[in-house]
Parts: C-alpha cells; sequence; structure tokens
C-alpha cells in the first residue's frame, strides 16, 4: 500500500467547541436511535401469528434493503457514495461482513426467544453493549486516559442498563417457554456476542471517515443475502415462496417495521461515529425501554397485572435511565479524543488512505477540494422504485383487525417524528450529513 | 493504468486481509454459523 499523503493527522485539539458539539450529537443521535429501534417492533406486532420467524425476519431485511437504498439516495444522493468507495474502496468488505454478522445475529434471538423467552434472552444478548466497550478499548483507543470517572460513567452505566433491561424483559414477559434452555440460552449468548463483535466494522468505517450513508448501503448487501441464504436453506426455496405468497396481505406492515429500524439504525451509525462504540451502543439499547412503551401503552400489554409487575417494570425503566444518564455525561474528553485520532491516523497508514480526509471526517465536514454531493436522476429512480413497492404492498395490505390504543399511538409516533426533527436538523447543521 | 489499478486493489486486499481486526469478526462469523447449524 501506498504511504502516500497519510502525513500526520494534527494532533492540537483538547476539549474545543467542535469537539463538545459533536459530542452531543453523537449522544442525541442514540437517544434518537434507541426510539426508533425500538417503535420498529410496533408494525410487526400487527401481524396474526401463521408465518414462521425466519420468513418475517426476511421479509423485513427486505424492507430493510428498499430503505437502505432510497434513504442515503435522497439525502445526500449515490455520488457521495461513489466518492467514499473511491477513496476507500476496503471498507466495501467491511460493511459486507458487518451485514452477514447482523442477519446470524437476528436469526439467533428468534431461537432464543422461542426457547427461554424474552425474559432471559433479551439481557443475555443486550450485552452486547459490554463486549462493544471492550473491543472499542481494545482495537480503537477508546476510554483510553478517560479517567476514572469516565471509565465509571460508562461501564458502571452499561451494567446499570443490563440489570434495567433484565428486570424489564422478566417483567414483559407473560410466560418463558423452556423447552430447551440451554439452546436459548447459547442462541442469546450467541448474538449478544456477535453483535457487541459486528461494531468492530462500523467504528473502523468511520474512524477512516466513511459516511455512514455509504456503509449501511453495502451492510444491507450482506444483510440481505445472508439473511436470504439462511432462510432458503431452512425453510426451501419452494416452501419459502409459497409461505410469502400466503402473507402478502402482512408483508407491508412487516416491511414497514424494517423501514422504520432502518431509521433507527441510520442515527446509531451517527452515534457510533461521534461518540464511538463504547458509548453509542449503550445508548440505542434503549430501544428496550422505547419497546416497552408500544407494548404497555397502545397494546395493552400488561394490562390486569399485579401491582409487583409494574413496580418491576419502574424499576427496570428507572435502571435503565440511570445508566443512560451515566454515559450521556461521560463524553470523550480532549485527550481520549487524541487517542481515537491515534487509531484513525493506524487506519489511514495501512489503507492509504489521505489523512485530511480522515480528519475532516472525523470532525464531520468535507474535505478540502471534495466535490458538493449531488442528487441526479438515478438517485431519484431509486426512491421512486422504492416508494412504489412500498405503495403497492401497502394497497394489498390487510388493515388488522386488533386493538390498540390509538391515542399514546399518536403520542409515541409525536415523539418520534420530534426526536427525527430535532435530531436530523441538528446532524444537517453540524455535519451535513457527514 | 489497468495494471496499476489491478495492483491497487491487491493492496488493498492484502491490507484487509493481514489485518487482524477483519479476522476477529470473520471467526465470530463462522462461529454463529457453526452454532446456528448446531441449534437448528
Amino acid at each position: 500500500m501506498q504511504p502516500v499523503a497519510t502525513a500526520e493527522i494534527p494532533s492540537s485539539d483538547q476539549d474545543t467547541p467542535r469537539l463538545r458539539k459533536l459530542q452531543a450529537l453523537g449522544v442525541l443521535c442514540g437517544f434518537t436511535a434507541g426510539a426508533w429501534l425500538g417503535a420498529a417492533e410496533a408494525p410487526t406486532k400487527l401481524v396474526a401469528v401463521g408465518v414462521s420467524p425466519v420468513v418475517i425476519s426476511l421479509i423485513m431485511v427486505i424492507g430493510v434493503f428498499l430503505a437502505r437504498w432510497s434513504l442515503p439516495a435522497l439525502i445526500l444522493g449515490t455520488s457521495s457514495i461513489h466518492a467514499d468507495v473511491r477513496r476507500a474502496p476496503h471498507l466495501i468488505i467491511w460493511a459486507i461482513l458487518a451485514g452477514c454478522l447482523w442477519a446470524v445475529a437476528n436469526t439467533l434471538t428468534i431461537f432464543a426467544i422461542r426457547d427461554i423467552g424474552l425474559s432471559i434472552a433479551f439481557p443475555l444478548w443486550n450485552s452486547n453493549s459490554l463486549l462493544g466497550i471492550f473491543w472499542g478499548f481494545v482495537f480503537f483507543n477508546e476510554l483510553r486516559q478517560a479517567g476514572w470517572r469516565r471509565w465509571t460513567g460508562v461501564l458502571g452505566g452499561a451494567l446499570v442498563m443490563c440489570a434495567g433491561a433484565a428486570l424489564l424483559a422478566v417483567a414483559s414477559s407473560a410466560q418463558a417457554p423452556a423447552a430447551h434452555p440451554m439452546r436459548g440460552v447459547w442462541a442469546a449468548l450467541g448474538a449478544g456476542i456477535i453483535w457487541g463483535t459486528m461494531y468492530i466494522p462500523y467504528r473502523k468505517a468511520y474512524l477512516t471517515g466513511m459516511n455512514p450513508l455509504s456503509f449501511v448501503t453495502f451492510f444491507t448487501f450482506g444483510e440481505l443475502g445472508m439473511m436470504g441464504a439462511l432462510a432458503v436453506s431452512y425453510v426451501g426455496v419452494l416452501p419459502l415462496w409459497h409461505e410469502l405468497l400466503r402473507a402478502r396481505d402482512v408483508l407491508f406492515w412487516l416491511m414497514l417495521g424494517g423501514f422504520i429500524w432502518v431509521i433507527g439504525d441510520l442515527f446509531q451509525q451517527y452515534a457510533a461515529k461521534y461518540v464511538g462504540i463504547s458509548r453509542g451502543i449503550p445508548l440505542s439499547n434503549t430501544n428496550q425501554l422505547w419497546g416497552l412503551l408500544w407494548g404497555v401503552f397502545v397494546f395493552g400489554e400488561l394490562h390486569g397485572r399485579n401491582a409487583s409487575l409494574y413496580a418491576q417494570v419502574i424499576g427496570g425503566s428507572l435502571l435503565m435511565m440511570l445508566g443512560v444518564g451515566a454515559i450521556a455525561f461521560s463524553s470523550a474528553t480532549g485527550k481520549e479524543h487524541m487517542r481515537w485520532k491515534e487509531a484513525a491516523r493506524r487506519e489511514a497508514q495501512r489503507y492509504g488512505i489521505a489523512a485530511d480526509d480522515v480528519e475532516a471526517r472525523m470532525e464531520g465536514r468535507q474535505a478540502t477540494g471534495e466535490v458538493k454531493p449531488a442528487r441526479s436522476a438515478l438517485d431519484w429512480l431509486l426512491v421512486i422504485g422504492a416508494s412504489s413497492i412500498f405503495v403497492f404492498f401497502g394497497a394489498i395490505a390487510r388493515v388488522p383487525q386488533i386493538s390498540a390504543n390509538w391515542a399514546p399511538a399518536v403520542l409515541l409516533g409525536a415523539a418520534l417524528l420530534l426526536f427525527f426533527l430535532i435530531c436530523g436538523l441538528t446532524l444537517w447543521r453540524t455535519t451535513r450529513f457527514q | 493504468m489497468e495494471r496499476s489499478g489491478q495492483s491497487e486493489k491487491r493492496s488493498w486486499m492484502r491490507s484487509v486481509l493481514t489485518d487482524i481486526q477483519f479476522w476477529v469478526p470473520v471467526v465470530v462469523l463462522i462461529g454463529g454459523l457453526l452454532l446456528l447449524t448446531a441449534i437448528h
């Protein structure tokens, strides 16, 4: 690899206002990610039982695939993705690898829920945040020279969140099936390890300056390819086709779940970029809290249950909020940020990426001489194509006959939109979605 | 020109394949697939 243009990345900044602004932005992105990822479960609750879990996952991933191509095209245009690929082509491999990891982990969670129930499975795989902190520290210099206060804030916060998540999961599960307990535990632990490791490619991409919108565009090939392969191998081509045909009137709701999930994931990617994986992952793990809000207030999941259950829910929620608060107030200092830059310098040297580009992208701005992204006819075709597919499936979708409380649904929807607008606008003003 | 492009591609491929940070997720992915096969 040519050692060209990998001059020293300037190492002069301490706690600059720009750094503080980016850290605050990353925290906001983490909270917004949690809200949207939690809401992604709501449309899937509208689907009656009768579709196999692997097929549900596959259909959601198809919705995810459509959103992952159309949203980046709409926001920045595919020219920006081309520019990123020319600059750092190796990151395509990392993005596809991360997508494959996601698909395997997601399939494992289906088996985990089936075998040990959500109450045990969720806290087990939510331990991915602890692994994220470990990889962030080992590979990317996160939390180095951070001081004991920040260490306590991040690690303690993540542990408190895990305890809160465990309490919430126990409370939100009606009954825990336990046909194959050990198999379920292995599946949940496996999912946690895979998801925790999936953040290595994320961080690697963002340290070298890749735009999150470009990363997810290639991520989704790994995601859809692996999920398609798993569905075909577990269900078979013809049975899979017949099941898809049988489920055609609920495809829209599952695809909508995938679409909402993508919006949450996009904010999670920006959180990983600006606060690192050690803080970004626990913050976006607040999705469990939001999922519970939808379940309790909109779908009446805990209706008529005893007082101790409500006490568990309130206690678990408070613990999660406490952990989140500790992490949110433990942003990286100038010293720690300098260590991030060292990791970025190592990446730039290894892969021959211009130091100026890496520096600029880490600070959420365009590099000098970089062409401003612009949308082309292809971008509009992608947006129109994806929207038409959604409209088509929406038109043939059956309106589900379920009892839901629409007033809280409207309130939660409004909260989502508010998060989306505030965070989206702040991202645009601060980084122009870089 | 084409040769230069090919050697550049080989070069970044080599950088990826000799990066320990690449093999950690690959090993975890293989482990995950084996686990899935075992429990399915």
